[in-house]
């Protein structure tokens, strides 16, 4: 009876193994395979990002970083200690090594220390064999060889959050060590630096060490492709340089293609500094400063265009003939309307002047006196023509469309119905009207080019841009362009200057404007003294420019905006004459004309 | 001359293919723990085989030693390993949370082991001296379970519950042999089925409770104690009919299976060697079983016989609940796959028990004090 029963089970334990290894084989080897394979992402070398002729902006610089791999240490206090010698290494860190080796498998490489100067890390790869345990690497890691000119194009590159992880299946964005772009270019064309992750097979047993490699299976990563921007990088450098203390925006823009050859925010941060991760002390620095260094102002700063606002008032008056161009208009230095005063910017007033003149002298009362013969919308039409008051597909984010305000839009955003005071005050570029530097030398290579509404681009892709008609009568834009080519070239423009470029038969074009920030109070207009420069610097006008050259022949185009800087005939209006004399020389413009005039 | 002649002779009489078997056996336990340990010789194979060797001197010396010592020495090992198990509760050694081992200065014992054998011993002589007609009485059968409650209470204490179950069961099996009538079987499977439960609830700890739930749904722990069970059905599994070939198991050389080389050593068979070299190891068990019993056939004595069948209970009972728990039909209650498993103590005392067996069977016709009819 009892042998009964021992056969019955062991009958019992034979069925069972029939069910397992016969029945259920196929199942239990596929687990076993699970269990035993695992891959390893390899992740791809970034793309590098150049500019228009190959210089570097952003590469991979090679990271010296030590590890210490637990279960090779004896003793991991004494072992930081001998570390200690060569790298000195803060308690927070010690502590954070400790927590480490605490959370990973004693087999996982823990970092000690990354971004090790070179001699640290010669020195530890020589002491490396009596630290048992401790393995130096190199990695890569971002790195913006011109630090702050750049950065708020370039943007900068950080680890995946949860937000992007979400967003994005990509495998390495679950690689504690990938880093993908997180602002600006970096991460307007991440997909394309990124390139594709590679796959190494391997073999890991129960705790996730790897026993095998299985090469033959390998999945080769791909490298991320370079983006080539149109920026020049020497060009850019040289802007910054002329800012130098001030804060602002600038943009230089060819204007047949719209490649953009500066866009530069002042002041800069270091890149470099996202990337190792940014401490506190520049943190605080950063924010503290009223010039906001992280603000990228060229694209993303509204600010009023002042006097460079009145060519799309000069086209609407023409395209609309509310005056005729030889029309003379009386300045007093102040208009009176409704019970308010409003003054020209030259006290004693301007005199008689035409169309040309009001431009060339920049005379406001003259405007004035456009404001009450012509609607805002018709000024408003020709300014959007012009590029103002909208965004461009420049790939990067943080752009601002500024206002180009329209009685509906006053009515929309504010409420109220459009006054004849909110028309004068918008026809000199002030009141509701908002636009970038970047804005600003749109409507200049507009203006410059005549005939077709140019837009910049900055990303070098595949297509060449095209662009539509620009809609503008060519009678009518050759008037304009040549009040501005008075503003700088004729004696008695609020620009000029005698053979502004320096070189011989090439002049420039262009407007200055001063926008203010206060309302300036009647007792100040009274007395008249206090003058820009006694004020405090927040108070203080923003210096405007825009401007093209040749005259003949328009290459380039600058829109320059430096903020509180004052007067625009000056310094937003050295900026922009420096950099399109740099800009003509080194494409060369001078020595082809001047081949072209011998021949 | 003299001395040696008598045994020299009955080395002759002992029933070689026994130990041939258990050999055999012994040996396929070497080769898997060599693989096991990836092929390490010093890991644990060498060790294993130099056991085998030692225990296997001890088992013949025990065969050697009458019957007749054996049958009067039952009651006073039985009180020594009592008495030990005592000890245990009190002086005993922790090892991983449980106190099984007494340190006796120059070796560690583990009276629990022990008493597999007395146990089985003392009761093949309490029925022995028993008359038949009082196996079935209330007191005979009283005497019999306080006998059997003794020693298992205090080996549930340590705590080690694949031991007082084994106990337990090879006591009661030997009850059974002895001829105790239906009437008690009968009321007996009525008081189990109510005292199973009972004794999960109150008499178990939280570990071993928890041990036995993840046995109905190792899915419930997949990383804890439900992780034993699932890796060892993917090696079983994964061996197919033909197994991965001799150290060729990924389960075993990636250590998935935790304790393959002791209590699981059964997933690096199946793994490798498949349903064939699984099927082929249960068949040397039946097949060693089955001598056993056919040697118990011819004893005269009941003293004998019993002690035979009980000892093939506690070793069969070895056999099935290991082989039960590696493919998933019972709870890991780590229980050691005799003869094959890494494990000192235990290959002592099943060469311990297989002497018993051979001096049983040796001496099956001389002369034991009459007992009951």
């Amino acid at each position: 009876m009892l042998s009964g029963l021992g056969l019955t089970t062991f009958g019992i334990l034979s069925a069972r193994l029939y069910y397992l290894q016969v029945t259920r084989a196929e199942d239990y080897t596929v687990l076993s395979d699970n269990n035993r394979f695992n891959y390893h992402i390899i992740i791809p070398s970034r793309g590098r990002i150049l500019d228009r002729s190959g210089e570097p902006l952003a590469l991979n610089r090679q990271d010296y970083r030590l590890t210490l791999v637990a279960e090779q240490v004896p003793d991991v206090d004494a072992t930081l200690d001998k570390i200690n010698d060569v790298v000195p290494l803060s308690e927070k860190n010690r502590k954070r090594v400790f927590s480490d080796i605490k959370r990973h498998a004693k087999f996982v490489p823990v970092l000690i220390e990354d971004h090790l100067s070179w001699d640290q890390f010669a020195a530890l790869n020589l002491r490396a064999p009596e630290i048992p345990g401790v393995v130096p690497q190199v990695g890569d890691v971002r790195s913006y060889p011109h630090h702050g000119v750049f950065s708020h194009v370039l943007g900068y590159v950080g680890s995946a959050g949860p937000s992007d992880v979400e967003k994005d299946n990509d495998p390495l964005l679950k690689q504690p060590t990938f880093r993908m772009g997180k602002t600006g270019v970096e991460a307007a064309v991440d997909k394309t630096l990124r390139g594709k992750s590679g796959r190494l097979k391997v073999e890991v047993n129960a705790v996730g060490r790897i026993v095998r490699e299985w090469p033959e299976e390998e999945n080769q990563a791909a490298s991320g492709k370079d983006v080539w921007l149109t920026l020049d990088a020497s060009l850019q450098k040289y802007a910054a340089e002329l800012f130098e203390e001030d804060s602002g925006g600038v943009a230089v823009m060819d204007v047949m293609t719209g490649e953009l050859r500066v866009l530069l925010s002042m002041p800069t941060f270091d890149g470099n500094l996202f990337v190792s991760g940014l401490t506190q002390k520049d943190m605080d620095e950063m924010n503290s400063d009223e010039r906001r260094p992280q603000f990228n102002k060229v694209i993303g700063g509204g600010y009023p265009p002042a006097s460079t606002f009145k060519m799309s008032v000069m086209l609407a008056v023409l395209k609309n003939k509310v005056i005729n161009p030889k029309e003379r208009i009386i300045c007093s230095g102040k208009v009176r309307v409704g019970n308010r005063n409003f003054h020209c910017w030259k006290r004693r007033g301007h005199g008689p002047m035409d169309f040309m003149d009001a431009l060339k002298h920049s005379c406001d009362t003259y405007f004035y006196e456009m404001a009450q013969r012509l609607s805002i919308d018709k000024v408003a039409e020709v300014a959007t023509s012009l590029g103002l008051g909208q965004r461009f597909d420049l790939g990067i984010r943080g752009q601002t469309s500024g206002i180009v305000p329209t009685q509906v839009w006053k009515q929309k955003r504010l409420g109220q119905g459009w006054r004849m005071g909110d028309s004068l005050n918008a026809f000199i570029g002030q009141g509701f009207v908002l636009t970038t530097p970047l804005q600003l030398a749109v409507m200049a290579a507009r203006i410059a080019n005549g005939r077709k509404a140019v837009s910049p681009h900055l990303i070098i892709g595949d297509d060449a841009p095209k662009f539509g008609d620009l809609g503008v009568d060519h009678e009518h834009m050759a008037m304009v362009q040549k009040a501005m080519w008075r503003v700088c070239s004729e004696p008695g423009g609020t620009a000029y200057r005698h053979n502004a470029l320096g070189f011989e038969g090439i002049e420039m074009a262009g407007k200055t404007g001063t926008g203010q920030v206060r309302g300036i109070s009647a007792s100040e207009r009274a007395s008249g003294v206090i003058h820009n420069r006694e004020l405090p610097w927040k108070l203080r006008d923003h210096s405007i420019f825009v401007g093209y050259a040749p005259f003949n022949g328009p290459r380039f185009a600058v829109g320059t905006i430096v903020e509180h800087g004052g007067s625009g005939a000056k310094r937003a209006a050295n900026i922009t004459r420096a950099l399109l004399k740099r800009v003509l020389e080194n494409d060369g413009i001078p020595e082809l004309l001047e081949r072209d005039a011998l021949r | 001359m003299s001395f040696w002649q008598p045994i020299k002779s009955r080395l002759y009489e002992i029933n070689w293919l026994l130990p041939v078997l258990i050999y055999i056996l012994g040996l396929v336990g070497v080769a898997m723990i060599f693989a096991a340990t990836d092929g390490v010789w010093n890991n644990g194979a060498k060790q294993h085989l130099i056991r085998l060797v030692a225990a296997g001197l001890v088992m013949l010396v025990v065969a050697l030693i009458d019957i007749k010592i054996w049958y009067h020495l039952a009651y006073p090992i039985f009180i020594i390993a009592l008495i030990m198990l005592v000890a245990v509760d009190m002086w005993g050694v922790s090892i991983n949370g449980s106190q099984r081992w007494l340190d006796l200065k120059f070796t560690r014992v583990q009276p629990s082991e022990i008493m597999k054998l007395a146990i089985v011993m003392a009761l093949a002589r309490y029925y022995h001296d028993l008359d038949r007609a009082r196996v079935s009485h209330i007191i005979g059968l009283v005497i019999a379970l306080i006998v059997i409650a003794l020693p298992a209470q205090f080996i549930l204490r340590q705590p080690d519950l694949g031991t007082t179950l084994l106990l337990t069961m090879t006591a009661i099996a030997m009850i059974f042999l002895a001829g105790v009538n239906w009437r008690v079987i009968s009321s007996g499977i009525v008081a189990a089925t109510i005292a199973i439960p009972v004794f999960f609830m109150f008499g178990l700890k939280e570990y071993q409770r928890a041990r036995i739930r993840t046995f109905f749904d190792p899915s419930s722990d997949p990383t804890g104690a439900g992780y034993h069970i699932t890796q060892s059905k993917i090696a079983l599994g994964s061996g197919g009919v033909s197994g991965k070939g001799y150290m060729n198991g990924t389960q075993r050389q990636l250590e998935y299976v935790p304790e393959n080389r002791t209590d699981f050593i059964f997933t690096v068979i199946g793994e490798e060697f498949g349903l064939v070299g699984s099927l082929a190891t249960m068949a040397l068990y039946i097949l060693l079983i089955a001598m056993c019993v056919w040697m118990a056939m011819q004893c005269k004595h009941k003293f004998s016989k019993l002690l035979i069948l009980g000892l093939t209970t506690t070793f069969a009972l070895y056999v099935f609940i290991n082989l039960a728990m590696v493919m998933g039909l019972a709870p890991v209650v780590g229980v050691p796959l005799p003869l094959i498993s890494y494990g000192g103590t235990v290959i002592l005392a099943v060469m311990i028990g297989f002497g018993l067996m051979l001096s049983a069977h040796l001496y099956r016709k001389s002369e034991l004090p009459r007992g009951g009819r």
